[in-house]
């Protein structure tokens, strides 16, 4: 496989991962290489975000950080949360002066930041009166005011439409050599990662690459969407047939 | 058929014993009544006066037809008496929010708030008294020390209830106030200032009824008028605090709090010349019994036995604050409905709000002092006053809590829609509340002393006035021991499934 020359960032070797003594991911084993782009698929609760988090703590400063649920202050303005990306490359006092009055340099760099995500013009006005969207945008820029090599994202593009998610990963892509990123969009991971890590119930049962995989066998993550669809057959079957977009993912349906 | 009446509860005799927080509640409130009333016929609760309603009348009629025209230099009395709430709050804030930066870890600092917090604003004063005199560094220290211990109790909880989420985003290496300033304290800002607001209001009320320890506040011309019997001033003076109060919110704006604050200064003159060697010996030695400063045990003991009726003045004291609390409980039961959306007509309700506003915004102090007038010197003047304020306290926050539901069946009868719809729901929020005020009745109830009832305050202003420093220490040593005791009490049995996300409620 082209992954094996490449750079080992990270190995799992049969490790249990979780918060404290609460054992989320019990005997995990995985490895991250170099310019690998992973999509990470599993129902919430699966353990997605406890992976993320251990990954962030082991990786620390390599790894540009994009929360889920953003994480943003809404009473600071947009130009404030980016700036947060790179807090500690200031010192405390430039930090607060900062604060009264922008410093030069970050805010010419937010700004064509800001630019490259449709932000241009909001660079003043408070996170809390931006849109969902937006606010999304928001948190992807301070990831990428990073500037690290890795970017690791917590449901990124879940409050954007289609589109714009794959605008939004292909910038990710742009600026980082390595990223994962975890995803409810099935579709998206097939077309635009070349790796997925499949979660259920605390254990890694997909670690493949993107081009031996189908839709159908992405779907055996979500459990409840199987039921859905067990009733959405037996309606089939007694000839009342579902609209396409009754279905929880209907474009990706064979 | 009788396994469907097995089900139900073996007696119907027996209707208390059970669980469901409904009953516990009802438990909880009951012991605490037949508590109260099992404590009654200790309380002095005559009528010392001949003719209270005259007297009432009169001053109604103080109120009603208000002598404007006999007020002298009304304008300096209210500038001084904003001044020093304003400059007293500031001073708070800069003491107390260090503080709650460290209210969490240190439990030094915990301790130390809570003592300053549970000795009243007007003990302060009569103990700054001594040593700075009748001027205005006495009244912003009695104002800014105490509130310095609430700030940073409050300050302290609001800052950790704020989301951990954007803290948790930070790249790692980012500095404790960077973290600080960028993603904690923007977060906590709104119901930081809210709060201050709250409290300068209460300032605001404190630093009137600092008048009564003699500073020319507004309440020192209230006092004035009151005991002299010019109830027309009186009503003058009144309803210019009213209009005070009422008015907050236009000349209260942030904009112009540093015009307020620099004209605020020139208004707080002069300021006294403090005497270094005289505030030493004050604090080293004054305040102590000389038998502890000698280590002699004995004459500790004989010192401690010469304390006029000590026990009678701590019995008075919690009898007082358990009977304010009940007063309370039911003034607020009464009045709640009468401000609420889903009673009575627009009249009614005007009225209602009225009433209530009325009685929360005199102070207790204040309410206590007319009827003290009216009534002559018991425990009767006092718990009205007590139970009358915080009732309409709490039945305001009640009412407007209730004023937020949507009844589910619509078209039941009043009574109805109270028993069933309302009140089970409001009623452990009114519960809750009480207990938050427990502790604010109780230091209510001591200073209240200061105006002739039997409680600890009358003996720590008597021993004030009497130069018995040491007596008047320790009995406000007590004070604060009670009211921190009565506060983690109260803390316990406060109904746990109301949290109070509001801290202004307290």
């Amino acid at each position: 496989m082209e992954g094996e020359q490449r750079r080992l960032l990270i190995r799992f070797d049969g490790e249990d991962i979780g918060h404290g003594a609460h054992v989320v991911l019990p005997g995990l084993t995985l490895a991250l290489h170099e310019g690998e782009r992973v999509a990470l698929l599993g129902q919430s609760g699966a353990g997605k975000s406890t992976l993320l988090g251990e990954l962030r703590r082991r990786l620390d400063r390599q790894a540009a950080w994009c929360p889920q649920h953003h994480g943003l202050v809404p009473q600071l303005a947009v130009y404030h949360n980016v700036f947060m990306g790179r807090l500690p490359e200031h010192s405390t006092l430039a930090n607060l002066w900062n604060l009264v009055h922008p410093l030069r340099r970050p805010w010419h760099e937010v700004a064509t930041l800001c630019d490259e995500l449709g932000l241009a013009g909001l660079m003043r006005r408070p996170v809390g009166q931006l849109s969902g969207g937006q606010r999304q945008r928001v948190a992807i820029a301070r990831a990428l005011y990073q500037t690290r090599p890795l970017f690791l994202g917590d449901e990124p593009v879940a409050s954007v439409d289609p589109h714009q998610a794959l605008r939004l990963l292909s910038l990710i892509d742009a600026r980082h050599t390595t990223s994962v990123v975890a995803l409810h969009q099935r579709e998206l991971a097939l077309t635009h990662f070349d790796r997925v890590w499949g979660l259920r119930d605390g254990r890694l049962v997909i670690d493949a690459p993107t081009d031996s995989l189908t839709l159908t066998e992405l779907d055996a993550l979500y459990p409840d969407a199987d039921a859905t669809r067990h009733i959405a057959d037996a309606r089939d079957a007694d000839g009342d047939v579902p609209s396409v977009n009754a279905l929880p993912c209907p474009r990706g349906r064979p | 058929m009788s396994d469907s009446l097995s089900a139900l509860p073996p007696s119907g005799r027996e209707w208390w014993r059970g669980k469901s927080p409904g009953l516990r509640l009802a438990r909880h409130t009951l012991g605490l009544v037949a508590l109260a009333v099992l404590l009654v016929p200790f309380a002095d609760l005559a009528v010392h006066t001949r003719d209270p309603w005259g007297e009432l009348g009169r001053m109604a009629a103080g109120l009603v037809w208000p002598a404007w025209g006999a007020l002298e230099s009304p304008f300096s009395a209210l500038g001084l008496t904003v001044a020093v709430a304003l400059w007293g709050t500031l001073a708070g804030v800069i003491l107390g929010f260090p503080l709650a930066l460290l209210f969490a870890r240190s439990r030094l600092v915990r301790a130390g708030c809570a003592f300053v917090r549970a000795i009243h604003e007007l003990f302060w004063a009569l103990l700054f008294l001594q040593v700075f005199g009748l001027s205005a560094l006495t009244a912003l220290a009695a104002l800014a020390i105490p509130y310095a211990g609430i700030f940073a109790k409050v300050y302290a909880e609001i800052l950790e209830q704020t989301p951990r989420a954007p803290r948790d985003a930070l790249p790692p290496g980012s500095g404790r106030l960077a973290r600080f300033v960028y993603a904690e304290l923007p977060l906590a800002w709104p119901q930081l200032a809210a709060y201050t607001r709250y409290r300068f209001e209460c300032g605001l009320r404190a630093s009137v009824l600092l008048g009564f320890v003699g500073l020319p506040t507004l309440g020192f011309h209230l006092e004035t008028a009151f005991r002299e019997g010019r109830y027309h001033e009186a009503g003058a003076l009144l309803w210019l605090f009213y209009l005070l109060i009422a008015s907050l919110p236009w000349w209260g704006h942030k904009r112009l709090i540093p015009l307020l604050l620099v004209g605020g200064a020139w208004l707080l003159g002069p300021w006294p010349s403090v005497d270094g060697a005289l505030l030493w010996r004050f604090v080293s030695e004054d305040i102590w019994p000389a038998a502890l400063l000698a280590g002699d045990w004995a004459g500790l003991v004989e010192w401690l036995a010469r304390i006029p009726s000590l026990g009678p003045a701590i019995g008075n004291t919690l009898l007082l604050g358990l009977l304010g609390t009940v007063g309370a409980l039911l003034v607020a039961l009464a009045l709640w409905p009468l401000a609420s959306r889903h009673f009575g007509n627009h009249a009614t309700r005007l009225a209602g709000h009225g009433a209530l506003i009325f009685l929360r915004s005199t102070p207790e102090l204040m309410l206590a002092f007319v009827f003290l007038l009216l009534l002559g010197p018991s425990l009767l003047p006092a718990w009205l006053a007590l139970a009358l304020h915080n009732g309409a306290l709490i039945a305001f926050l009640a009412a407007r809590h209730a004023d937020a539901i949507t009844p589910g069946m619509p078209g039941l009868p009043a009574s109805g829609r109270l028993a069933y719809e309302l009140l089970p729901r409001v009623y452990p929020g009114i519960l809750a509340l009480l207990y938050y005020r427990a502790e604010v009745i109780l230091r209510e109830t001591a200073i209240l002393g200061m105006l002739g009832i039997a409680t600890l305050g009358f003996y720590i202003e008597e021993g004030f006035d009497y130069l018995m420093f040491d007596v008047a220490f320790f009995l406000l040593l007590v004070t604060a021991m009670l009211n921190i005791a009565v506060d983690a009490l109260s803390r316990r049995l406060r109904p746990r499934e109301a949290p109070l996300d509001d801290p202004c409620a307290r």
